[in-house]
């Protein structure tokens, strides 16, 4: 039955929330971290009226603004007359965003191969003989010692940071992978050469399916190394992005840009777990996640 | 093992050699590496004939083999030594001559009741770029409702048909199952416990829906089991295998192969007669004994307990 709150429900496993309480509960950790930042702030602001290490609400709303309104330093800047949606679509925000987002979706479609190694090792024994091993040891190679390597192979422009990326993640997702696709049940393989079902069927239209929805776990898992491989090579060697802004803004302590930026990726990668679990629910009604 | 003189005493003569041999095993034995030095048996000096339309049950307590004789007829195994032949061709690969019904797992969770009993039949009649012909849509819509109809006919509502395997009841998904295996009309039917996780009350509907679906169509089934009552209900031929003992190792590990004398009562009436109770405590005894004189260790009550009492 669901209760109403009370003290000791905290060490209760048996008691269920209600749903006002978990609307509720579930909110007061971001009320407190806000409360806490301000009341801090205040504090700050108090001994020091232009501290800048912990900016004040108008602060972070000067800074949100010269984001999302105004252009990078090392752009040309916008014309005072300049409507709203001109003015987004040249700001420093819009223009680090899509400059990110494209590495960060490049790399996520060159893991697609990745997904369907994972599979063929699964379910074709020689390609399992022939890769497993490698695999096995290229996961423990640490991706950020790669990075000399790669920029010396690729350069430093896009495709060091993008292969970076590829490379920290794939072999952690090959082997998910192939967890995954060796936990289809070998009845269900079995039954499927009994219904005349081709190795071409079993492996993409048996076992690919019913591992769908937890490959898009899987990803949802990884996107945020994928996002610490995009911040390592950005931070490292890029002329923009939302990394090279937070590593330039740490260079003029400009923590009313660095605050906003961090919120927005979490709340870009937030999004785009949630999207993914969505699709999930849609996609896949079949699937019962243990 | 039981002694060959005690056999027919107990349970009347043995089979003799059938007419038409679907399934063939030839002095199979089949042994897994456990230790370098000393690999485990599980079959020894299996040899078996199956006649094209027999419903074979094998019996026997867990670890006796049951479950790898069936695959081995599968494919899905492959015997240690023997050889072992589907209508007159050695098994060397999965065979799509031969329908399987799993205890569990049988069912592909993305597809729905439908999407799973016209998996097979689509798979036989086109493939990838057969399916982007117009002929294939009428096909597709025909097979529909042929499966729409045995759905039906196996018990199922119309409104069933849409639902994916885990919104089933367990008597649901088996008889799903069996669909899915039936509607390829397979000559061989393969059943690995395939009722043992379901309700006595659910079980009964499900044996007896096999057992008119096996008088109509008459394929060649071999349904595994532990349970007594089921395999005298259900099958015509009995195989009661016994648990492989390292010191006897030229012994067959069939403890017993008779014809089941009951199979010729309606079946209705089956489980009723006298002859079904006498049988049955009969082949208990037999299990009991081929179990005992494989077994050092443990009590008799255990050993009664190894092949199902029901």
């Amino acid at each position: 039955m669901r209760q109403a709150f009370h003290p000791r429900n905290f060490v209760d496993i048996q008691v269920r929330p209600t749903r006002l309480w978990t609307l509720s509960l579930s909110w007061v950790l971001f009320i407190a971290g806000v409360a806490l930042y301000v009341q801090f702030s205040i504090a700050r602001h108090r001994e020091n009226p232009e501290d800048r290490v912990v900016p004040s609400l108008s602060q972070l709303v000067q800074g949100i603004k010269a984001s999302v309104l105004e252009p990078a330093e090392e752009d040309e800047p916008i014309e005072v007359s300049a409507g709203l949606f001109w003015r987004l679509r040249h700001s420093m925000l819009f223009k680090d965003t899509i400059a990110s987002a494209r590495r960060f979706l490049i790399a996520l479609a060159l893991l697609v191969p990745a997904v369907l190694l994972g599979l063929h090792m699964a379910v074709f024994p020689f390609a399992d003989v022939i890769f497993l091993r490698f695999v096995l040891f290229f996961d423990k190679i640490v991706a950020l010692s790669l990075l000399p390597i790669l920029f010396i192979v690729f350069g430093i422009e896009e495709w060091s940071k993008i292969m970076l990326m590829v490379i920290g993640v794939a072999p952690t997702l090959i082997l998910d992978t192939n967890n995954i696709a060796r936990s289809v049940p070998r009845e269900q393989i079995v039954k499927a050469f009994t219904l005349k079902s081709t190795n071409a069927d079993v492996a993409y239209r048996i076992v690919l399916k019913q591992m769908l929805p937890q490959i898009i776990n899987s990803v949802r898992l990884n996107l945020k190394p994928l996002a610490l491989f995009l911040f390592a090579g950005e931070m490292i060697a890029s002329t923009d992005g939302l990394a090279y802004r937070i590593a330039i803004m740490r260079r003029h302590m400009g923590m009313d840009i660095i605050l906003p930026y961090l919120l927005w990726v979490a709340l870009l990668l937030f999004l785009m777990d949630g999207l993914l679990r969505f699709a999930n629910r849609r996609l896949h009604p079949w699937f019962q996640p243990l | 093992m039981v002694s060959a003189a005690l056999k027919p005493a107990l349970l009347g003569p043995p089979v003799t050699a059938p007419q038409c041999t679907e399934i063939a095993l030839r002095d199979v034995a089949v042994r897994y590496p456990v230790t370098r030095s000393a690999p485990k048996t599980v079959l020894s000096g299996i040899r078996l004939d199956i006649a094209a339309g027999e419903f074979v049950v094998v019996l026997g307590e867990t670890g006796c083999g049951k479950s790898t004789l069936l695959r081995l007829i599968l494919g899905q195994e492959f015997p240690s030594e023997g050889s072992v032949t589907v209508d007159g061709k050695p098994v060397t690969r999965i065979d799509s001559r031969c329908g399987y019904v799993p205890q569990k797992y049988s069912l592909f969770p993305d597809r729905t009741v439908l999407g799973n009993v016209m998996y097979g039949p689509e798979n036989a009649c086109s493939r990838v770029l057969g399916r982007l012909r117009p002929s294939y849509f009428r096909f597709r819509r025909s097979l529909k409702s042929e499966a729409r109809t045995f759905l039906e006919r196996m018990g199922l509502r119309a409104q069933d048909l849409d639902k994916y395997p885990h919104q089933l009841s367990g008597g649901m998904q088996q008889r799903v199952a069996i669909a899915q295996a039936l509607m390829m009309h397979p000559p061989v039917l393969l059943m690995d416990e395939a009722f043992s996780a379901l309700d006595p009350s659910t079980r009964a509907k499900l044996q007896e829906l096999l057992h008119s679906l096996w008088l109509e169509s008459r394929p060649t089934i071999v349904f595994v089991t532990h349970n007594t009552s089921e395999a005298l209900l259900l099958g015509t031929r009995l195989i009661l295998l016994g648990r492989h003992r390292e010191e006897e190792a030229s012994r067959s590990s069939i403890a017993l192969d008779m014809e089941i004398p009951i199979a010729r009562i309606p079946f209705a009436r089956r489980k009723q007669s006298s002859e079904f109770h006498d049988l049955r405590e009969r082949v208990k005894l037999l299990a009991y004994k081929s179990s005992s004189m494989n077994r050092e260790e443990g009590s008799p009550d255990s050993q009664i307990k190894a092949v199902d009492p029901q």
